[in-house]
């Protein structure tokens, strides 16, 4: 998405696909927070 | 109409509301109230009980210009041609009993409810006339201020009027007219869209047939754009002008009633030219005023389980690749009930609705993605959870877990989520795979 309107972020912030943000469970973030990550955004 | 009621094979339920559908694809059920006309199908439309009646009522068709009475037929070229009673002004007399020949007339009568099965739905519900809130631009409460659907009603041959431009604070003739288009459209106050040009080419139409009544009428058109994008559009628009009908590039900025003569008091900009604010004379104004929803489309968006776009309109698959479809597998968009369009575009629109669903009813089979919830239920506590959640009502528990409907589902996981045993799974969208990706992603950390 940012890549069409030719946005930029920094690449710290890593993408992971997902078919729809009622899927994310919170199991899944605090997975991704205790292998190290500051945050998480479910963004859709 | 009349060709499409005696089409063989077809139901057509007409004064009747659709009030429940539940199901899927190939497997709807649909409940339908066919309101109670008091009158039964022995009626053959004679008029004998209406031209009795004592009693009065709104005239919807007319737009209110004159009364029917109680027991009416919806307009001239109702299909069928059946009289109903309007409960809420019938005195019950009886005079409609004693007057009808063919025993037609049944107080007694109730409301049927009637429950089919139907493999597919095509939403064909068009649109309804912006009316703006009383003041704007004069409206409801100086008279001689009326939107295109009553000016239409004046000049029909068939109409309260017989034709006769007639002008509604004291019944003459004007001699002068002026149109305001953009009544509520490309407005960000009440609706942003353009009504697809539709009211631009309503109004070239009715300057024309004004002209024809009586070509001395001074005819102005207060526009934003002329959207005359269709076939022979153009040169419609083009003959118009030469007709002698004048067209002004400008907004309204003052429109005032004179309380003698009725006669309105227009502020308007020719921004074309140089000439700044003026204040014109005219008899009548005319509102072309947008096209907007119909009434009542809320309760079939939820009936149904479908979405709106911001306009208010149903919500198409894709804008762009597919304004046919809906989101939902077996329902289509037919005509405006997906956006403003004139009658050519309404037309192809209501035959891709049909050969839409040709298509799919023709085979035996229905195919769908692999993507859908799955349930172990070993792990499945029954909880109800997963129920409750879902969007689609796709997931329901059963006796021995939950069972998930394939064809309703559709894959957003939301009853994944919600699952306090982690017994539902999403095909191509497992657990492990998002773990093994948030592990590979953050190793280095």
């Amino acid at each position: 998405m940012a890549g069409t309107i030719r946005a930029q972020y920094p690449a710290t912030i890593r993408p992971i696909r997902i078919n729809c943000t009622g899927r994310v469970t919170p199991s899944l973030m605090m997975r991704a927070i205790g292998k190290g990550a500051d945050g998480v955004i479910v963004a859709g | 109409m009349l060709q499409t009621a005696r089409t063989p094979g077809l139901n057509l339920h007409t004064y009747s509301e659709v009030e429940e559908v539940t199901g899927f694809v190939g497997n709807f059920k649909v409940r339908i109230r066919k309101k109670a006309r008091y009158v039964n199908n022995e009626c053959n439309g004679c008029g004998a009980c209406w031209e009795v009646c004592p009693a009065y009522g709104y005239n919807e068709f007319n737009e209110g210009l004159d009364p029917r009475k109680a027991i009416y037929a919806s307009f001239a070229q109702a299909v069928p041609m059946l009289a109903q009673i309007d409960m809420t002004k019938c005195i019950k007399c009886g005079l409609c009993e004693k007057a009808c020949e063919v025993d037609a007339i049944d107080f007694d009568q109730e409301d049927e409810i009637l429950d089919i099965e139907v493999g597919s739905i095509a939403v064909a519900t068009g649109w309804d006339e912006y009316e703006p809130e009383t003041g704007y631009l004069g409206y409801n409460v100086y008279p001689n201020v009326i939107t295109q659907l009553k000016l239409e009603r004046i000049l029909a041959p068939n109409g309260p009027t017989i034709g006769h431009l007639k002008r509604p604070s004291d019944g003459k003739t004007p001699k002068s007219v002026l149109f305001i288009q953009c009544v509520g459209s490309r407005d960000l106050t009440r609706q942003t869209y353009c009504s697809a040009g539709v009211c631009c080419m309503i109004s070239v139409k009715n300057t024309k047939l004004i002209k024809q009544h009586a070509p001395d009428i001074d005819v102005t058109v207060a526009y934003m754009d002329i959207r005359a994008a269709g076939k022979d559009y153009e040169e419609y628009f083009t003959a118009s002008r030469k007709e002698g009908i004048k067209y002004i590039r400008t907004n309204v900025s003052r429109l005032q009633e004179d309380p003698e003569t009725h006669n309105l008091k227009v502020v308007l900009q020719n921004t074309v030219g140089t000439t700044g604010l003026k204040e014109f004379e005219y008899d009548l104004v005319v509102l072309s005023s947008a096209m907007v929803p119909a009434k009542g489309i809320e309760k079939l968006a939820s009936i149904l389980k479908l979405e709106k776009s911001h306009d208010g309109f149903f919500k198409e698959y894709h804008a762009r690749l597919n304004p046919i479809d809906t989101k939902i597998p077996g329902i289509v968009l037919a005509g405006v009930s997906q956006g403003p369009k004139a009658i050519s575009d309404s037309i192809t629109q209501g035959r891709a609705a049909a050969s839409s669903l040709a298509r799919l009813m023709m085979k035996d089979k229905y195919r769908i993605l692999l993507i859908r919830a799955t349930v172990d239920n070993e792990k499945c506590a029954k909880c109800g959870l997963c129920q409750l959640n879902c969007p689609y009502d796709a997931i329901k528990v059963e006796s021995d877990g939950a069972e998930v409907n394939e064809i309703l589902c559709r894959g957003c996981g939301a009853c994944l989520a919600n699952c306090p045993s982690e017994a539902i799974t999403l095909r191509y969208y497992r657990e492990p795979q998002y773990e093994t990706q948030i592990d590979a992603i953050l190793e280095e950390i």
